[in-house]
């Protein structure tokens, strides 16, 4: 499937962004020229060559502080993908064939679970818990869990019906082995669209938090709460909310980006999008068309 | 947020020409519509209400979230509800006892009594007497009722005679404070009618303060109009007020411009766009003071050099110039330069010395980086990142925590390290009892106190406010107080406000705001 997405121009971007982006949260804290953390006197300080993006009004760096709080971000995001992953997608599939008490209780339960606007949950959340982002996007994944439910719900129940499997179930085969052999293969291509929304839902979340001060002890910089103190300064530093700014955008961005392609190249109707594209560019590369005559 | 996702199906995208139609049809109303609303918003008057008169717009950081004085407690939101509620006594430009609702009183020659004398004619808002009962009633409900957040300032008060308009209040101690403690911040009298409801009251306040609440939609927005039967009417030249809960600091200066507010509490980064916006940027004086808060009864504050070494490493230059932008002071004390309770004598006793407070860390036996504390805040605060800062650089490892719930194991005195804020008191010695007493609210190291306190305070109780001596046994006693170790004061956060230009200036009473004699221009 990555083949297939790099055929796409938008699948490179969003790929090239999401990668940097992934190792700016491995490495950012090893690539910061200055100590995030550390204050000076120099606040509030003008882009320069010793401050890239200037300095807060601490007289922090903000550039060290912006790769450095690029882990919390990207983090954050893949726990509330990760966390919706494996409690929406596998009882979507195990209730097709659980029987109807599972699919009621799965259903009602999903029902329930949509109803719950997830940033005020994630807020309570923290209030209950205590101040800790793991947590709130812990249970932030379980709140959108039901996209998976129903995305892998939905492509089993059509693999379900269709008379291979069930020649495979009559034949004797086990629901596990049609699960792994036909079903996943189906239910993958939508479970991996709604995987890169969810990463990208998962930063617009994370960002939402920490630029209300939720979820971080500070000083630890994040996306968000660089955002957040950045705007009660805009009289000095104007242009300052735009580095976070842009990266959060950025980052969602390519996360529907990737959503996008992933979707345009899955399944029978992307294969045949993917083969008709590889087509028509051969024959744009092929010599021209020669007339057979006629007026 | 919705809790609703968007569900991709797998294939190609396919838009149609009408939904591109309709996509760039949305795109050109929202611009309109953004295009639109600054103008419209800017076509807001500033000063004149819909009926005419002229109108106080105020949005405040501290709207109140008790509307019962009681409860509300002698913290900032006093000034807010000031608006409503009057005082047995208010305080003037320099900070003195001067009449409010009692046009005098005295105390009898032991000094263990005190009869205050009423203006005659006065009413509530809902149409009852001022008398010396409501003043007992309010007394006793203040020491009485069971969310009082005001009992504790009342201990010197043994009981009250009601006697027409005399009260007569008798004390538990000789105690000359008692004008000065019974101003707005400790007695804003509510009508007893209207009180024998607390929990409705708490929502419709009814004093006899220059304005009537007429509606409160709770932490949001109240409205209030001129009250005509207050004792100063004449001197009130406002005749309504909306006051606002302030919204985020970086919008305020804009809602200025707009219209939508006229007077804003305002937060020192936001002082440079305010001028440049050509609002009036002032400093109300005030008595605002932060410190930082040690348990002594815990370590490692138990060791008097570890105290000492915090001491000298406080640099309180740097919370004046990072967080006030210049419009704050530093501070060693609970009070500002110049007032009558601060003590020269005791004036930077430990001044900023990083290299000494290592030495005085190694002499307690602490290599750097053996200390490792939590400082417990209830939100995010930029001083605990220069606490955190200025400690780390002499080798004590501080880690914020914040606690939603910070409240209680403060005023449980549970906590090792924490910060504070005050807002001062009328009274000096409220003050000084509050932050050094034994059982003061704003002590973290109960039952401590430092040697010599007690007497000091007595003294000044026993002291006539027009004693020659006064100055000296207050100053005596400020000095007494600040040989406590359990709290080291960094600096002193402005009262800044922002304001139109068409209100005229206010009286520069400390950290009240007092509208007597301002005007709004185009409203009268």
């Amino acid at each position: 499937m990555v083949r297939r997405v790099l055929t796409l121009t938008s699948g490179r971007i969003a790929l090239v962004i999401l990668t940097v982006i992934a190792l700016l949260a491995v490495l950012g804290p090893l690539l910061a020229p200055q100590n995030p953390l550390a204050t000076s006197d120099n606040t509030l300080a003008a882009a320069s060559g010793s401050h890239w993006l200037g300095t807060d009004y601490l007289g922090r760096d903000v550039f060290s502080r912006l790769l450095d709080g690029s882990r919390v971000s990207v983090l954050g995001s893949l726990e509330v993908a990760l966390m919706a992953l494996v409690v929406g997608a596998i009882p979507g599939i195990l209730s097709v064939y659980l029987g109807r008490t599972f699919e009621w209780i799965t259903l009602r339960l999903a029902d329930t679970l949509v109803a719950l606007p997830f940033l005020l949950f994630a807020v309570a959340v923290i209030a209950l818990l205590g101040n800790g982002i793991t947590q709130a996007m812990l249970v932030t994944g379980a709140l959108v869990s039901p996209l998976f439910y129903r995305v892998s719900r939905a492509a089993t129940l059509a693999v379900a019906r269709s008379p291979y499997v069930e020649a495979a179930l009559v034949s004797g085969a086990s629901v596990g082995w049609v699960v792994r052999r036909h079903v996943w293969v189906k239910v993958l291509p939508p479970i991996a669209v709604a995987l890169a929304q969810t990463i990208g839902v998962g930063f617009i979340i994370v960002s939402s938090l920490t630029f209300l001060g939720i979820g971080i002890q500070p000083p630890a910089p994040t996306w968000g709460g660089l955002l957040a103190s950045d705007l009660g300064y805009l009289s000095y530093q104007p242009w300052a909310p735009l580095a976070p700014a842009l990266l959060i955008m950025i980052t969602v961005w390519a996360s529907n980006l990737l959503a996008d392609a992933i979707r345009d190249v899955s399944g029978e109707a992307g294969r045949a999008f993917v083969n008709n594209r590889k087509a028509r560019a051969n024959r744009l590369d092929g010599p021209e068309p020669v007339s057979t005559g006629g007026v | 947020m919705p809790a609703h996702l968007i569900t991709r199906r797998p294939g190609p995208n396919r838009r149609s020409s009408q939904g591109t139609g309709r996509l760039r049809a949305a795109a050109l109303t929202t611009a309109f519509v953004a295009v639109l609303a600054p103008v419209l918003s800017a076509c807001g008057g500033d000063s004149a209400a819909s009926d005419g008169g002229s109108t106080l717009k105020w949005t405040s950081s501290y709207f109140p979230t008790h509307w019962d004085p009681v409860v509300g407690g002698s913290g900032a939101q006093f000034r807010e509800l000031a608006l409503t509620y009057a005082s047995l006594t208010r305080t003037d430009e320099s900070g003195k006892a001067v009449p409010d609702l009692a046009k005098s009183w005295e105390y009898n020659d032991k000094g263990d009594e005190i009869t205050f004398h009423l203006r005659s004619g006065l009413k509530f808002s809902d149409g009852e007497p001022v008398d010396a009962a409501a003043v007992k009633a309010a007394i006793e409900r203040a020491q009485k009722q069971k969310n009082s957040a005001l009992f504790g300032d009342l201990t010197s008060i043994k009981s009250v005679d009601a006697n027409g308009l005399d009260a007569v209040l008798h004390l538990s101690q000789v105690d000359y404070q008692i004008p000065q403690l019974l101003g707005q911040r400790v007695l804003q009298v509510a009508s007893p009618k209207a009180a024998k409801n607390p929990e409705k009251l708490d929502q419709n306040p009814v004093g006899a303060g220059p304005f009537v609440v007429t509606q409160v939609i709770p932490g949001t927005k109240a409205l209030l109009k001129k009250n005509p039967d207050y004792w100063d009417a004449k001197n009130i030249h406002i005749d309504n007020v909306e006051l606002t809960s302030a919204p985020d600091a970086s919008t305020v200066v804009s809602g200025l411009q707009t219209g939508v507010y006229n007077f804003a509490d305002l937060d020192p980064s936001q002082a440079s766009a305010a001028k440049k916006a050509g609002l009036d940027v002032f400093v109300q004086p005030g008595f605002n003071a932060s410190n930082i808060s040690l348990n002594v009864n815990k370590a490692p504050f138990d060791n008097d050099k570890v105290v000492d070494a915090v001491r000298h490493a406080v640099n309180r230059k740097e919370f004046v110039d990072k967080l006030t932008f210049g419009y704050g002071e530093v501070t060693d004390q609970p009070f500002p330069k110049g007032y009558v309770a601060y003590d020269p004598k005791s004036e930077d006793a430990y001044p900023y010395d990083p290299a000494k407070s290592r030495k005085l860390l190694a002499d307690a036996g602490y290599e750097p980086g053996d200390i490792k504390l939590n400082l417990v805040i209830p939100a995010e605060d930029p001083q605990a990142e220069i606490v955190q800062s200025q400690l780390a650089k002499v080798g004590i490892k501080v880690t914020i925590k914040i606690d939603k719930n910070w409240a209680t194991p403060f005023f449980a005195k549970d906590l090792t390290l924490s910060l504070y804020g005050t807002t001062g008191r009328d009274s000096a010695a409220q003050t000084l009892t509050a932050h050094f007493g034994p059982n003061g609210p704003l002590n973290l190291s109960t039952p401590y106190e430092p040697d010599g306190f007690e007497a000091a305070i007595a003294k000044v109780r026993q002291t006539p406010l027009d004693s020659p001596d006064y100055t000296q046994v207050l100053q005596g006693a400020t000095r007494a107080g600040l040989k406590s170790k359990a709290l080291v004061f960094t600096y002193s956060q402005p009262n800044l406000i922002a304001k139109s230009k068409s209100i005229s200036d206010l009286p520069k009473n400390p950290a009240h705001i007092d509208w007597t004699g301002v005007t709004i221009n185009g409203g009268n």
